[in-house]
Order: structure tokens, then sequence, then C-alpha cells
């Protein structure tokens, strides 16, 4: 996950190496994904998010489609 | 002795220890600082690896990361607190502000152009960020190679 100036920036870094484009998302969604993430990290009873838990959150968030799913 | 109850010991105390030090303890430091054998401590940092918890240099029982946190620098510096720290990503590094449900800084640079961009948080919000984040890697395959997604 890196952190591109604008959207030319990625395409041009992608079409240099000759590499597809993945998903992207906007710093809001990122600080938004980030604190539904960690923010339970330094919990005792911390667990990870069952792959339901963590397709709500994507979703809540505007992350949908394929590339977001963690199973299947 | 419960491993479960161990093993969330354990988790949390490389979290705090990594925290204080900017660098994630030893097996040994552990076993010490929870009263383990280092023998109980390897085993649950093994388990704490096998449930993605944390993980490990390949081949070791040293913690590579423990998610939001790097032990080796990357180019997601976090500036909080008077203190600095690796993200391993462009998720991770406003992860450990998350984390630490702090206000602070990351700094990374363009891959493209090698400009400085930074995510600022204050207040718990974020304050200021230009730019797009671009993840290669689909969900499903995160975890195939941790240190490429």
């Amino acid at each position: 996950m890196l952190l591109f100036r604008s959207e030319e920036h990625l395409g041009r870094w992608l079409a240099e190496r000759g590499l597809e484009r993945g998903a992207t998302m906007t710093p809001e969604q990122q600080w938004e994904l980030a604190q539904a993430w960690y923010s339970d990290r330094l919990s005792h009873d911390y667990r990870r998010k069952t792959p339901e838990e963590a397709k709500a959150t994507f979703d809540r968030i505007g992350l949908t489609g394929p590339f977001w799913r963690l199973a299947g | 002795m419960d491993a479960g109850v161990a093993d969330r010991d354990v988790r949390l105390f490389i979290f705090r220890r990594f925290l204080e030090a900017a660098t994630p303890p030893s097996v040994e430091e552990t076993a010490h600082g929870l009263d383990l054998s280092v023998e109980e401590a390897r085993a649950s940092y093994q388990r704490l690896a096998e449930a993605r918890m944390i993980v490990l240099h390949p081949g070791t029982v040293d913690v590579w990361m423990a998610h939001p946190l790097s032990a080796v620098p990357t180019p997601f510096l976090v500036e909080t607190g008077g203190r600095s720290y690796f993200g391993n990503c462009a998720w991770d590094g406003p992860g450990v502000l998350a984390m630490l449900h702090a206000d602070g800084r990351v700094a990374t640079r363009c891959p493209d152009c090698g400009e400085l961009l930074d995510l600022v948080i204050v207040n718990g919000k974020l304050a200021s960020a230009e730019g797009i984040i671009h993840y290669a890697v689909p969900a499903r395959k995160w975890w195939d190679d941790i240190g490429d997604a």
C-alpha cells in the first residue's frame, strides 16, 4: 500500500513498471480504515476480525467489489 | 498454564515494549518481563505468528511486524508525542496513530516523483493530506506474502 501524489503519478509509476492497477482509496478512506482496523489493537482481549466483520468494515468505508473480499 | 491467556499477555507485552522502545522485545526479554520460561515465551511467539498476531523474521523468533508497527525501517515514518515509529505501509502508518488514539504525522514519499507527502491527524481527524493510496494486492492474497503486501 503506497501513497502517491496524484492519479497521474500513480498511472505513470504503474506504466513504467508494467504493473496492473489494483485498488485505490482517498486519504480520508485510509484514515477511516486505519481507525476501524487498529483502534482496539492495544486491548487485552483483541482478536482478529472475521472475514464477515472485515467485509462489513470495507463496505462501510465504500471499499466494495472482489478486490476487497478476504475469502473465496 | 492456559496458552490462550499467556498468549494474550505476551501479545500485549510485545506491543507495549515495542511502543516504549521503538523496537520489539526479544523472546528472552518477554520471558523475563512476564516471568515465563524462555521456552514458554518462544512457543507463545510461534503461536502468535501462526495466529497472524505478529510476523516473525523468517526462520527466527524475532518480531518483524506487529501490525501496524514495523521493526525495520520503512518509507512510512510516524511521528507522535515526541516519538517516532515505522508503519508497514500506507495503511499501517495512520494505523499507528489509530492504535494509540493519538494525533501525529505520517511522512512518506511519492514512489513516482519522490516528493514528500504526509498525513496529519489533529484531534483525531485527518487535518491535512493529499494524494491517493494504491493497493496492489487483493485482500484475499495479503497473507500469501505479507512482507510484499
